[in-house]
Protein backbone atom coordinates (compact mmCIF):
# COMPACT_ATOMS: atom_id res chain seq x y z
CA UNK A 1 0.00 0.00 0.00
CA UNK A 2 2.82 2.53 0.64
CA UNK A 3 4.66 2.00 -2.00
CA UNK A 4 1.93 2.43 -4.03
CA UNK A 5 1.26 5.63 -2.38
CA UNK A 6 4.98 6.46 -2.87
CA UNK A 7 4.66 5.62 -6.56
CA UNK A 8 2.20 7.47 -6.91
CA UNK A 9 3.88 10.87 -5.19
CA UNK A 10 6.98 9.95 -6.92
CA UNK A 11 5.16 10.37 -10.62
CA UNK A 12 2.49 12.61 -9.72
CA UNK A 13 3.21 14.84 -13.03
CA UNK A 14 3.39 11.86 -15.56
CA UNK A 15 -0.02 10.60 -14.00
CA UNK A 16 -1.98 13.80 -14.46
CA UNK A 17 -0.51 14.09 -17.57
CA UNK A 18 -1.76 10.57 -18.84
CA UNK A 19 -5.50 11.05 -17.06
CA UNK A 20 -5.77 14.70 -19.06
CA UNK A 21 -4.99 12.45 -22.00
CA UNK A 22 -7.29 10.05 -21.01
CA UNK A 23 -10.27 12.00 -20.34
CA UNK A 24 -9.55 14.44 -23.40
CA UNK A 25 -9.73 11.49 -25.47
CA UNK A 26 -12.96 9.99 -23.68
CA UNK A 27 -14.50 13.63 -24.18
CA UNK A 28 -13.74 13.81 -27.69
CA UNK A 29 -15.00 10.67 -28.21
CA UNK A 30 -18.14 10.91 -26.27
CA UNK A 31 -18.84 14.58 -27.96
CA UNK A 32 -18.11 13.34 -31.37
CA UNK A 33 -20.71 10.10 -30.59
CA UNK A 34 -23.65 12.24 -29.74
CA UNK A 35 -23.35 14.46 -32.77
CA UNK A 36 -23.14 11.50 -34.99
CA UNK A 37 -25.25 8.57 -33.32
CA UNK A 38 -28.20 10.36 -31.67
CA UNK A 39 -29.11 11.86 -35.34
CA UNK A 40 -28.79 8.56 -36.72
CA UNK A 41 -30.60 6.63 -34.23
CA UNK A 42 -33.09 9.41 -34.72
CA UNK A 43 -32.94 8.76 -38.65
CA UNK A 44 -33.22 4.54 -38.45
CA UNK A 45 -36.37 5.02 -36.23
CA UNK A 46 -38.50 6.07 -38.86
CA UNK A 47 -37.16 4.15 -41.28
CA UNK A 48 -37.36 0.34 -41.01
CA UNK A 49 -35.50 -1.11 -43.62
CA UNK A 50 -32.42 1.74 -42.65
CA UNK A 51 -32.79 0.62 -39.16
CA UNK A 52 -32.41 -2.98 -40.28
CA UNK A 53 -28.74 -2.23 -41.93
CA UNK A 54 -27.37 0.17 -39.47
CA UNK A 55 -27.72 -1.70 -36.54
CA UNK A 56 -26.11 -4.96 -37.90
CA UNK A 57 -23.54 -2.41 -39.00
CA UNK A 58 -23.23 -1.62 -35.03
CA UNK A 59 -23.67 -4.85 -34.21
CA UNK A 60 -20.69 -6.25 -36.61
CA UNK A 61 -18.39 -3.52 -35.18
CA UNK A 62 -18.54 -4.10 -31.48
CA UNK A 63 -17.95 -7.80 -32.10
CA UNK A 64 -14.58 -6.91 -33.51
CA UNK A 65 -11.78 -7.02 -30.22
CA UNK A 66 -10.85 -3.66 -29.67
CA UNK A 67 -6.99 -3.93 -30.06
CA UNK A 68 -8.04 -5.71 -33.68
CA UNK A 69 -9.69 -2.62 -34.55
CA UNK A 70 -6.64 -0.18 -33.51
CA UNK A 71 -4.01 -1.87 -35.16
CA UNK A 72 -6.05 -2.28 -38.24
CA UNK A 73 -6.58 1.39 -38.29
CA UNK A 74 -2.72 1.87 -37.48
CA UNK A 75 -2.17 0.56 -41.41
CA UNK A 76 -4.70 3.43 -42.91
CA UNK A 77 -2.77 5.85 -43.93
CA UNK A 78 -4.42 9.25 -42.88
CA UNK A 79 -4.80 7.52 -39.48
CA UNK A 80 -1.62 5.54 -38.27
CA UNK A 81 -0.38 5.47 -34.78
CA UNK A 82 -2.08 7.53 -32.26
CA UNK A 83 -5.11 10.15 -31.51
CA UNK A 84 -7.31 9.97 -35.00
CA UNK A 85 -7.33 6.35 -34.74
CA UNK A 86 -7.94 5.42 -31.36
CA UNK A 87 -10.58 8.13 -31.70
CA UNK A 88 -12.13 6.63 -34.78
CA UNK A 89 -12.52 3.32 -32.98
CA UNK A 90 -14.18 5.22 -29.92
CA UNK A 91 -16.35 6.65 -31.91
CA UNK A 92 -17.14 3.67 -33.61
CA UNK A 93 -17.40 0.97 -30.77
CA UNK A 94 -20.22 3.52 -29.11
CA UNK A 95 -22.12 3.14 -32.11
CA UNK A 96 -23.61 -0.20 -31.06
CA UNK A 97 -24.96 0.91 -27.27
CA UNK A 98 -26.03 4.81 -28.02
CA UNK A 99 -27.62 4.04 -31.46
CA UNK A 100 -29.59 1.29 -30.65
CA UNK A 101 -30.69 3.12 -27.04
CA UNK A 102 -32.00 5.73 -29.47
CA UNK A 103 -33.39 4.48 -31.47
CA UNK A 104 -35.33 1.84 -28.84
CA UNK A 105 -35.97 4.68 -26.68
CA UNK A 106 -37.77 6.35 -29.58
CA UNK A 107 -39.76 2.82 -30.74
CA UNK A 108 -41.20 2.06 -27.18
CA UNK A 109 -42.88 5.33 -26.94
CA UNK A 110 -46.60 4.49 -26.44
CA UNK A 111 -48.27 4.41 -29.62
CA UNK A 112 -51.52 5.38 -28.53
CA UNK A 113 -49.46 9.05 -27.60
CA UNK A 114 -48.64 9.36 -31.41
CA UNK A 115 -51.66 8.29 -32.60
CA UNK A 116 -53.16 10.97 -30.38
CA UNK A 117 -50.95 13.67 -31.43
CA UNK A 118 -50.95 12.57 -34.81
CA UNK A 119 -55.04 12.58 -34.55
CA UNK A 120 -54.87 16.55 -32.89
CA UNK A 121 -52.83 17.72 -35.84
CA UNK A 122 -49.28 17.80 -34.23
CA UNK A 123 -47.05 17.30 -37.47
CA UNK A 124 -43.80 14.45 -37.56
CA UNK A 125 -41.22 16.86 -36.27
CA UNK A 126 -43.36 18.44 -33.56
CA UNK A 127 -43.88 14.58 -32.53
CA UNK A 128 -40.58 13.94 -32.67
CA UNK A 129 -39.47 16.88 -31.35
CA UNK A 130 -42.55 17.43 -28.10
CA UNK A 131 -42.83 13.65 -27.91
CA UNK A 132 -40.31 11.55 -28.71
CA UNK A 133 -37.34 12.90 -27.62
CA UNK A 134 -38.38 13.44 -24.66
CA UNK A 135 -39.98 10.50 -23.80
CA UNK A 136 -36.59 8.35 -24.99
CA UNK A 137 -34.52 10.45 -22.64
CA UNK A 138 -34.19 7.75 -20.04
CA UNK A 139 -33.61 5.07 -22.20
CA UNK A 140 -31.24 7.51 -24.57
CA UNK A 141 -29.35 8.30 -21.31
CA UNK A 142 -28.57 4.48 -20.11
CA UNK A 143 -26.74 4.32 -23.85
CA UNK A 144 -24.77 7.22 -23.15
CA UNK A 145 -23.83 6.40 -19.45
CA UNK A 146 -22.76 2.74 -21.11
CA UNK A 147 -21.04 4.06 -24.24
CA UNK A 148 -18.83 6.36 -21.65
CA UNK A 149 -17.92 3.94 -19.20
CA UNK A 150 -16.99 1.43 -21.77
CA UNK A 151 -14.85 4.25 -24.09
CA UNK A 152 -13.14 4.90 -20.73
CA UNK A 153 -12.20 1.05 -20.99
CA UNK A 154 -11.21 1.23 -24.12
CA UNK A 155 -9.38 4.31 -24.45
CA UNK A 156 -6.83 2.51 -21.65
CA UNK A 157 -6.06 0.13 -24.59
CA UNK A 158 -5.36 2.98 -27.12
CA UNK A 159 -2.09 3.11 -25.32
CA UNK A 160 -0.83 0.08 -27.43
CA UNK A 161 -0.90 2.15 -30.72
CA UNK A 162 1.06 5.31 -28.51
CA UNK A 163 -1.91 6.95 -27.00
CA UNK A 164 -0.04 8.50 -23.45
CA UNK A 165 -2.80 7.96 -21.21
CA UNK A 166 -3.71 5.55 -17.94
CA UNK A 167 -3.04 2.67 -20.06
CA UNK A 168 0.01 3.02 -20.60
CA UNK A 169 0.60 2.45 -16.98
CA UNK A 170 -1.11 -0.75 -17.00
CA UNK A 171 1.29 -1.73 -19.94
CA UNK A 172 4.49 -0.74 -19.58
CA UNK A 173 3.64 -1.88 -15.78
CA UNK A 174 2.99 -5.46 -17.17
CA UNK A 175 6.41 -5.26 -19.53
CA UNK A 176 8.73 -3.80 -16.66
CA UNK A 177 6.49 -6.15 -14.29
CA UNK A 178 5.78 -2.88 -12.18
CA UNK A 179 3.23 -3.52 -9.85
CA UNK A 180 2.48 -0.27 -8.58
CA UNK A 181 2.44 0.91 -11.84
CA UNK A 182 -0.04 -1.54 -12.98
CA UNK A 183 -2.59 -0.70 -9.71
CA UNK A 184 -2.05 3.09 -10.17
CA UNK A 185 -2.97 3.12 -14.47
CA UNK A 186 -6.13 0.15 -13.09
CA UNK A 187 -7.68 2.29 -10.34
CA UNK A 188 -7.17 5.68 -12.15
CA UNK A 189 -9.46 4.07 -15.07
CA UNK A 190 -12.03 2.80 -12.40
CA UNK A 191 -11.91 5.86 -10.83
CA UNK A 192 -12.48 8.03 -14.07
CA UNK A 193 -15.59 5.39 -15.23
CA UNK A 194 -17.43 5.60 -12.13
CA UNK A 195 -16.78 9.66 -12.32
CA UNK A 196 -18.40 9.55 -15.17
CA UNK A 197 -20.50 7.11 -14.53
CA UNK A 198 -22.04 9.64 -11.43
CA UNK A 199 -21.77 12.74 -13.08
CA UNK A 200 -24.23 11.35 -15.86
CA UNK A 201 -26.25 10.15 -13.60
CA UNK A 202 -26.64 13.24 -11.72
CA UNK A 203 -27.49 15.11 -15.14
CA UNK A 204 -29.98 12.04 -15.82
CA UNK A 205 -32.18 12.84 -13.29
CA UNK A 206 -32.19 16.55 -14.43
CA UNK A 207 -33.38 15.51 -17.91
CA UNK A 208 -36.11 12.71 -17.64
CA UNK A 209 -39.33 14.54 -17.89
CA UNK A 210 -41.10 14.82 -14.13
CA UNK A 211 -44.06 13.26 -15.30
CA UNK A 212 -42.42 9.83 -15.89
CA UNK A 213 -40.77 9.99 -12.44
CA UNK A 214 -43.85 9.99 -10.77
CA UNK A 215 -45.36 6.49 -10.04
CA UNK A 216 -48.91 5.46 -9.70
CA UNK A 217 -49.64 7.21 -6.18
CA UNK A 218 -53.02 5.76 -6.47
CA UNK B 1 -72.60 17.66 -41.12
CA UNK B 2 -70.45 14.79 -42.03
CA UNK B 3 -71.36 13.12 -45.17
CA UNK B 4 -69.60 9.71 -47.09
CA UNK B 5 -70.37 9.35 -50.54
CA UNK B 6 -69.91 5.31 -51.73
CA UNK B 7 -66.61 5.05 -49.56
CA UNK B 8 -64.02 1.83 -49.84
CA UNK B 9 -61.11 1.18 -47.86
CA UNK B 10 -58.73 -1.51 -48.97
CA UNK B 11 -55.82 -1.71 -47.01
CA UNK B 12 -52.56 -2.25 -48.45
CA UNK B 13 -51.92 -6.07 -49.47
CA UNK B 14 -55.49 -7.21 -48.84
CA UNK B 15 -57.70 -7.56 -51.15
CA UNK B 16 -61.06 -7.62 -48.85
CA UNK B 17 -62.18 -4.34 -48.51
CA UNK B 18 -62.45 -2.93 -44.65
CA UNK B 19 -64.81 -0.41 -45.34
CA UNK B 20 -67.18 -1.05 -48.85
CA UNK B 21 -69.05 1.46 -50.65
CA UNK B 22 -70.70 3.22 -47.87
CA UNK B 23 -72.48 5.93 -47.91
CA UNK B 24 -73.77 7.43 -44.83
CA UNK B 25 -74.82 11.20 -43.65
CA UNK B 26 -74.13 12.18 -39.96
CA UNK B 27 -76.64 15.56 -39.41
CA UNK B 28 -75.36 18.76 -38.21
CA UNK B 29 -75.49 18.45 -33.98
CA UNK B 30 -76.11 14.71 -34.17
CA UNK B 31 -74.25 12.12 -32.58
CA UNK B 32 -73.87 9.10 -34.59
CA UNK B 33 -73.08 5.82 -32.98
CA UNK B 34 -71.07 3.58 -34.82
CA UNK B 35 -71.52 -0.01 -33.69
CA UNK B 36 -70.41 -3.68 -34.31
CA UNK B 37 -68.05 -6.30 -34.16
CA UNK B 38 -64.41 -5.83 -33.59
CA UNK B 39 -63.03 -5.93 -37.30
CA UNK B 40 -66.08 -4.56 -39.26
CA UNK B 41 -64.61 -1.44 -40.41
CA UNK B 42 -65.78 0.97 -37.80
CA UNK B 43 -62.88 2.68 -36.34
CA UNK B 44 -61.37 2.66 -40.21
CA UNK B 45 -64.58 4.77 -41.20
CA UNK B 46 -63.67 6.94 -38.08
CA UNK B 47 -60.26 7.48 -39.04
CA UNK B 48 -60.77 8.25 -42.39
CA UNK B 49 -62.97 11.28 -41.54
CA UNK B 50 -59.50 13.62 -39.94
CA UNK B 51 -57.41 11.40 -42.56
CA UNK B 52 -55.54 9.19 -40.43
CA UNK B 53 -56.61 6.58 -43.06
CA UNK B 54 -56.94 7.77 -46.82
CA UNK B 55 -59.92 6.07 -48.08
CA UNK B 56 -59.16 3.89 -51.91
CA UNK B 57 -62.07 5.28 -53.45
CA UNK B 58 -65.17 7.77 -52.95
CA UNK B 59 -65.48 10.62 -51.53
CA UNK B 60 -65.67 12.10 -47.41
CA UNK B 61 -67.31 15.81 -47.24
CA UNK B 62 -67.19 18.22 -43.85
CA UNK B 63 -69.87 20.87 -44.09
CA UNK B 64 -69.56 20.04 -47.71
CA UNK B 65 -66.31 20.30 -48.51
CA UNK B 66 -63.92 17.43 -49.30
CA UNK B 67 -61.34 16.33 -46.36
CA UNK B 68 -58.75 16.07 -48.83
CA UNK B 69 -58.93 19.64 -50.01
CA UNK B 70 -57.90 20.44 -46.39
CA UNK B 71 -54.24 20.22 -45.35
CA UNK B 72 -54.35 17.27 -42.86
CA UNK B 73 -52.60 18.62 -39.72
CA UNK B 74 -55.08 21.79 -39.98
CA UNK B 75 -58.32 19.38 -40.81
CA UNK B 76 -56.94 17.71 -37.53
CA UNK B 77 -56.67 20.56 -35.53
CA UNK B 78 -60.50 21.47 -36.50
CA UNK B 79 -61.41 18.19 -35.36
CA UNK B 80 -62.08 17.05 -31.95
CA UNK B 81 -60.23 13.17 -31.30
CA UNK B 82 -60.78 10.98 -28.31
CA UNK B 83 -59.26 7.23 -28.22
CA UNK B 84 -59.89 4.21 -25.96
CA UNK B 85 -56.09 4.75 -24.92
CA UNK B 86 -56.33 8.30 -24.78
CA UNK B 87 -53.17 9.01 -24.97
CA UNK B 88 -52.22 11.78 -22.57
CA UNK B 89 -48.30 13.23 -22.87
CA UNK B 90 -46.71 11.25 -20.11
CA UNK B 91 -44.26 14.17 -19.51
CA UNK B 92 -46.60 17.09 -20.13
CA UNK B 93 -49.00 17.84 -16.99
CA UNK B 94 -52.91 17.99 -17.82
CA UNK B 95 -52.83 21.81 -18.29
CA UNK B 96 -50.30 21.21 -21.05
CA UNK B 97 -52.08 18.35 -22.27
CA UNK B 98 -55.21 19.74 -22.78
CA UNK B 99 -53.48 23.16 -23.98
CA UNK B 100 -51.94 21.26 -27.08
CA UNK B 101 -54.37 21.75 -29.83
CA UNK B 102 -55.24 25.33 -28.55
CA UNK B 103 -51.01 26.04 -28.74
CA UNK B 104 -51.02 24.31 -32.18
CA UNK B 105 -53.39 27.30 -33.19
CA UNK B 106 -51.23 29.91 -31.96
CA UNK B 107 -53.21 30.97 -29.06
CA UNK B 108 -51.40 33.14 -26.22
CA UNK B 109 -51.03 31.45 -22.73
CA UNK B 110 -53.13 33.40 -20.44
CA UNK B 111 -56.24 32.61 -23.46
CA UNK B 112 -54.76 28.82 -23.14
CA UNK B 113 -54.94 29.13 -19.26
CA UNK B 114 -58.62 30.41 -19.29
CA UNK B 115 -59.90 27.72 -21.49
CA UNK B 116 -58.23 24.89 -19.56
CA UNK B 117 -59.42 25.66 -16.43
CA UNK B 118 -62.73 26.51 -17.95
CA UNK B 119 -62.52 22.52 -19.43
CA UNK B 120 -61.75 21.30 -16.14
CA UNK B 121 -64.12 22.73 -14.59
CA UNK B 122 -66.58 21.65 -17.00
CA UNK B 123 -65.64 18.29 -16.88
CA UNK B 124 -66.30 18.46 -13.35
CA UNK B 125 -62.55 18.52 -12.05
CA UNK B 126 -61.08 21.06 -9.77
CA UNK B 127 -58.84 23.17 -11.79
CA UNK B 128 -56.48 24.14 -8.88
CA UNK B 129 -55.94 20.38 -7.86
CA UNK B 130 -55.79 18.75 -11.29
CA UNK B 131 -53.81 21.17 -13.95
CA UNK B 132 -50.40 20.85 -12.68
CA UNK B 133 -51.08 17.18 -11.94
CA UNK B 134 -49.50 14.17 -14.70
CA UNK B 135 -51.08 12.12 -16.49
CA UNK B 136 -49.96 8.88 -14.08
CA UNK B 137 -51.50 11.27 -11.07
CA UNK B 138 -54.49 10.51 -12.11
CA UNK B 139 -57.57 7.96 -11.89
CA UNK B 140 -59.01 5.71 -14.92
CA UNK B 141 -62.03 8.37 -14.76
CA UNK B 142 -60.03 11.45 -14.69
CA UNK B 143 -57.68 10.67 -17.26
CA UNK B 144 -60.67 9.99 -19.62
CA UNK B 145 -62.10 13.20 -18.95
CA UNK B 146 -58.52 15.17 -19.52
CA UNK B 147 -58.96 13.27 -22.82
CA UNK B 148 -62.18 14.29 -23.95
CA UNK B 149 -61.27 18.13 -22.36
CA UNK B 150 -58.12 18.05 -24.85
CA UNK B 151 -60.22 16.54 -27.85
CA UNK B 152 -62.60 20.06 -26.94
CA UNK B 153 -60.43 22.78 -26.48
CA UNK B 154 -60.60 24.91 -29.33
CA UNK B 155 -64.34 23.84 -29.36
CA UNK B 156 -64.49 22.07 -32.41
CA UNK B 157 -67.90 21.66 -34.32
CA UNK B 158 -67.42 17.78 -35.00
CA UNK B 159 -65.66 15.42 -32.70
CA UNK B 160 -64.59 11.64 -33.53
CA UNK B 161 -64.67 9.45 -30.23
CA UNK B 162 -63.46 6.02 -30.86
CA UNK B 163 -63.95 4.21 -28.03
CA UNK B 164 -63.82 7.15 -25.52
CA UNK B 165 -65.24 5.39 -22.47
CA UNK B 166 -63.97 1.91 -22.81
CA UNK B 167 -60.95 1.81 -20.68
CA UNK B 168 -62.92 2.72 -17.45
CA UNK B 169 -65.20 0.39 -14.83
CA UNK B 170 -68.81 -0.04 -15.95
CA UNK B 171 -69.97 2.31 -12.93
CA UNK B 172 -67.28 4.99 -14.13
CA UNK B 173 -67.92 4.65 -17.94
CA UNK B 174 -72.16 5.35 -17.07
CA UNK B 175 -70.86 8.34 -15.20
CA UNK B 176 -68.73 9.49 -18.02
CA UNK B 177 -71.61 8.80 -20.54
CA UNK B 178 -74.67 10.93 -18.77
CA UNK B 179 -72.43 13.28 -18.26
CA UNK B 180 -71.05 13.30 -21.51
CA UNK B 181 -74.98 13.16 -22.61
CA UNK B 182 -75.38 16.41 -20.23
CA UNK B 183 -72.48 18.66 -22.03
CA UNK B 184 -73.83 17.39 -25.96
CA UNK B 185 -77.32 18.61 -25.26
CA UNK B 186 -75.86 22.18 -24.76
CA UNK B 187 -72.89 21.90 -27.25
CA UNK B 188 -74.90 20.15 -30.09
CA UNK B 189 -71.77 19.00 -31.66
CA UNK B 190 -71.45 16.48 -34.77
CA UNK B 191 -70.16 13.36 -33.04
CA UNK B 192 -68.91 10.28 -34.67
CA UNK B 193 -68.59 7.94 -31.96
CA UNK B 194 -67.36 4.38 -31.77
CA UNK B 195 -68.36 1.44 -29.83
CA UNK B 196 -68.72 -2.67 -29.81
CA UNK B 197 -70.97 -2.12 -26.90
CA UNK B 198 -75.01 -1.90 -28.07
CA UNK B 199 -76.27 -0.78 -24.94
CA UNK B 200 -73.49 2.18 -25.16
CA UNK B 201 -74.64 3.09 -28.45
CA UNK B 202 -78.61 2.39 -27.49
CA UNK B 203 -77.81 5.66 -24.49
CA UNK B 204 -74.93 7.79 -26.47
CA UNK B 205 -76.59 8.02 -29.90
CA UNK B 206 -79.09 10.11 -32.13
CA UNK B 207 -78.63 7.95 -34.69
CA UNK B 208 -76.69 3.95 -34.79
CA UNK B 209 -75.34 2.50 -38.13
CA UNK B 210 -74.70 -1.05 -37.60
CA UNK B 211 -72.08 -2.76 -39.47
CA UNK B 212 -70.47 -5.95 -40.09
CA UNK B 213 -67.44 -7.12 -42.54
CA UNK B 214 -67.13 -3.14 -43.67
CA UNK B 215 -70.98 -2.78 -44.97
CA UNK B 216 -73.68 -0.86 -43.09
CA UNK B 217 -76.31 -3.12 -42.15
CA UNK B 218 -78.68 -0.59 -40.93
CA UNK B 219 -78.66 3.31 -39.91
CA UNK B 220 -81.56 4.77 -37.90
CA UNK B 221 -82.44 6.25 -34.80
CA UNK B 222 -82.17 3.80 -31.50
CA UNK B 223 -85.88 3.45 -31.57
CA UNK B 224 -85.89 2.29 -35.32
CA UNK B 225 -83.03 -0.32 -34.47
CA UNK B 226 -84.50 -1.89 -31.65
CA UNK B 227 -88.44 -2.11 -32.90
CA UNK B 228 -87.74 -2.32 -36.65
CA UNK B 229 -84.16 -4.32 -37.10
CA UNK B 230 -83.53 -4.77 -40.20
CA UNK B 231 -82.39 -8.55 -40.51
CA UNK B 232 -81.08 -11.62 -38.42
CA UNK B 233 -77.99 -10.36 -37.65
CA UNK B 234 -79.00 -7.02 -36.55
CA UNK B 235 -81.42 -8.53 -34.12
CA UNK B 236 -79.03 -10.88 -33.01
CA UNK B 237 -76.12 -7.97 -32.07
CA UNK B 238 -79.06 -6.21 -30.50
CA UNK B 239 -79.54 -9.62 -28.06
CA UNK B 240 -82.31 -11.45 -26.71
CA UNK B 241 -83.57 -8.80 -24.76
CA UNK B 242 -84.28 -6.70 -27.53
CA UNK B 243 -87.21 -5.14 -26.03
CA UNK B 244 -86.08 -4.69 -22.26
CA UNK B 245 -83.44 -2.64 -24.31
CA UNK B 246 -86.36 -0.62 -25.74
CA UNK B 247 -87.26 0.57 -22.69
CA UNK B 248 -84.07 2.25 -21.86
CA UNK B 249 -85.06 4.76 -24.06
CA UNK B 250 -87.93 6.33 -21.75
CA UNK B 251 -87.62 7.21 -18.72
CA UNK B 252 -90.29 6.55 -15.88
CA UNK B 253 -91.94 10.22 -16.50
CA UNK B 254 -92.62 9.64 -20.01
CA UNK B 255 -95.40 7.30 -19.21
CA UNK B 256 -96.34 7.38 -15.53
CA UNK B 257 -99.77 8.55 -15.11
CA UNK B 258 -100.42 11.08 -12.25
CA UNK B 259 -102.52 11.18 -9.34
CA UNK B 260 -102.08 8.61 -7.43
CA UNK B 261 -104.70 7.33 -5.12
CA UNK B 262 -103.66 7.38 -1.71
CA UNK B 263 -105.09 6.72 2.24
CA UNK B 264 -103.80 7.37 5.46
CA UNK B 265 -102.95 4.67 8.04
CA UNK B 266 -106.41 5.66 9.73
CA UNK B 267 -108.72 5.45 6.78
CA UNK B 268 -107.87 2.26 6.47
CA UNK B 269 -111.37 0.19 7.79
CA UNK B 270 -112.78 2.57 4.94
CA UNK B 271 -110.80 1.40 2.17
CA UNK B 272 -113.16 -0.26 -0.09
CA UNK B 273 -115.49 2.62 -0.05
CA UNK B 274 -112.30 4.52 -1.12
CA UNK B 275 -110.88 2.95 -4.27
CA UNK B 276 -114.44 2.30 -5.38
CA UNK B 277 -115.19 6.15 -5.56
CA UNK B 278 -112.07 6.95 -7.15
CA UNK B 279 -111.85 3.74 -9.25
CA UNK B 280 -108.15 3.08 -8.93
CA UNK B 281 -106.99 -0.35 -9.31
CA UNK B 282 -104.33 0.40 -6.54
CA UNK B 283 -103.97 2.76 -3.86
CA UNK B 284 -100.81 3.67 -1.41
CA UNK B 285 -100.90 3.67 1.52
CA UNK B 286 -99.28 6.97 3.71
CA UNK B 287 -97.84 7.29 6.95
CA UNK B 288 -98.69 10.22 9.45
CA UNK B 289 -95.80 12.20 7.95
CA UNK B 290 -97.03 11.95 4.74
CA UNK B 291 -94.45 9.49 3.71
CA UNK B 292 -95.75 6.59 1.20
CA UNK B 293 -95.21 3.22 2.90
CA UNK B 294 -96.42 0.33 1.06
CA UNK B 295 -99.44 0.26 -1.55
CA UNK B 296 -102.45 -2.39 -2.10
CA UNK B 297 -104.23 -3.59 -5.44
CA UNK B 298 -107.86 -3.63 -6.22
CA UNK B 299 -107.70 -7.12 -6.88
CA UNK B 300 -105.63 -7.68 -3.39
CA UNK B 301 -108.38 -5.77 -1.42
CA UNK B 302 -111.43 -7.65 -2.90
CA UNK B 303 -109.38 -11.64 -2.68
CA UNK B 304 -108.10 -10.21 1.44
CA UNK B 305 -111.75 -8.84 1.89
CA UNK B 306 -113.35 -11.90 0.75
CA UNK B 307 -111.40 -13.93 3.40
CA UNK B 308 -112.47 -11.35 5.66
CA UNK B 309 -109.18 -9.24 5.94
CA UNK B 310 -109.24 -7.32 8.96
CA UNK B 311 -107.50 -3.80 9.42
CA UNK B 312 -103.64 -4.95 10.47
CA UNK B 313 -103.66 -7.82 7.52
CA UNK B 314 -104.15 -4.75 5.07
CA UNK B 315 -101.61 -2.71 6.48
CA UNK B 316 -99.38 -5.62 6.49
CA UNK B 317 -100.27 -6.39 2.93
CA UNK B 318 -99.27 -2.35 2.12
CA UNK B 319 -96.23 -2.63 3.73
CA UNK B 320 -94.58 -5.77 1.73
CA UNK B 321 -94.41 -3.36 -0.98
CA UNK B 322 -92.77 -0.86 1.44
CA UNK B 323 -89.86 -0.54 -1.54
CA UNK B 324 -92.64 -0.15 -4.65
CA UNK B 325 -91.31 3.34 -4.89
CA UNK B 326 -88.88 4.90 -7.71
CA UNK B 327 -87.90 8.06 -9.07
CA UNK B 328 -89.44 9.57 -12.17
CA UNK B 329 -85.96 10.12 -14.23
CA UNK B 330 -85.24 5.76 -13.86
CA UNK B 331 -85.54 4.44 -16.98
CA UNK B 332 -87.75 1.95 -17.35
CA UNK B 333 -85.59 -1.04 -17.78
CA UNK B 334 -84.75 -0.23 -14.06
CA UNK B 335 -88.52 0.11 -13.40
CA UNK B 336 -89.51 -2.82 -14.74
CA UNK B 337 -86.53 -4.67 -12.51
CA UNK B 338 -88.38 -2.98 -9.64
CA UNK B 339 -91.58 -4.05 -10.40
CA UNK B 340 -89.91 -7.62 -10.33
CA UNK B 341 -87.55 -7.30 -7.10
CA UNK B 342 -91.25 -6.36 -5.10
CA UNK B 343 -93.60 -8.60 -6.79
CA UNK B 344 -95.67 -6.20 -7.75
CA UNK B 345 -97.86 -4.54 -10.94
CA UNK B 346 -97.32 -0.96 -9.47
CA UNK B 347 -95.04 1.30 -8.49
CA UNK B 348 -94.99 4.55 -7.04
CA UNK B 349 -93.48 7.64 -8.68
CA UNK B 350 -91.85 10.14 -6.39
CA UNK B 351 -91.19 13.18 -6.56
CA UNK B 352 -88.32 14.68 -4.12
CA UNK B 353 -89.98 13.36 -0.68
CA UNK B 354 -93.79 12.95 -2.03
CA UNK B 355 -95.70 10.64 -4.58
CA UNK B 356 -96.16 11.76 -7.69
CA UNK B 357 -97.25 9.61 -10.13
CA UNK B 358 -97.97 6.18 -10.19
CA UNK B 359 -96.49 3.33 -12.88
CA UNK B 360 -98.37 0.12 -13.93
CA UNK B 361 -97.26 -2.74 -15.73
CA UNK B 362 -99.27 -2.31 -18.13
CA UNK B 363 -98.26 1.11 -19.05
CA UNK B 364 -94.66 -0.63 -19.76
CA UNK B 365 -96.50 -3.05 -21.88
CA UNK B 366 -97.88 -0.84 -23.87
CA UNK B 367 -94.62 1.28 -24.29
CA UNK B 368 -92.99 -1.43 -25.33
CA UNK B 369 -95.45 -2.58 -27.95
CA UNK B 370 -95.99 1.13 -29.58
CA UNK B 371 -94.81 1.17 -33.00
CA UNK B 372 -92.45 3.79 -34.38
CA UNK B 373 -94.27 6.51 -34.81
CA UNK B 374 -96.87 6.68 -32.32
CA UNK B 375 -96.82 9.20 -29.98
Amino acid sequence: MSDLLKYMVENASIILNYTETHFSLIFSAVIISLLLWIPVGILISRNEKLAGIVLGIANTIFCIPSLALFAVFVTVPFLGLGRSSALLALVLYAMMPMVINVYQGIKIVDKNVIEAAKGMGMNSGQILKEIQFPLAVPVMFAGVRITVVMSTGIAAIAAYIGERNLGRLITEGLTRNNIEMILTGAILVALIAIFFDTVLGAFEKMLVPKGLKIRRSN
Amino acid sequence: MIELHDVTKIYDGQTVPAVEDLTLKIEEGETCVFVGPSGCGKSTILRMINRMIEQTSGDVLIDGKDVRETDPNQLRMSIGYVIQQIGLLPHRTVAENIGIVPRLHGWGKDRVAARVDELLELMGLDPEETRTKFPAQLSGGQMQRVGVARAMAVDPPVMLMDEPFGAVDPIVRSRLQDEFLRLQREMRKTICFVTHDINEAIKMGDTIAIFTKGRLVQHGTPQEILSHPKNEFVKDFIGQDRVVKMLTLFQVHNIARPNPCIIRENELPDIGRKMQQEQAPVIFLVDDSGKPCGLITAEDLERETANGAGTERLKELAYSKRGAFIGGDLLLNDALSYMLEWDTDYLGVMNGRGLAEVLSMADIRECACRKEGDQ
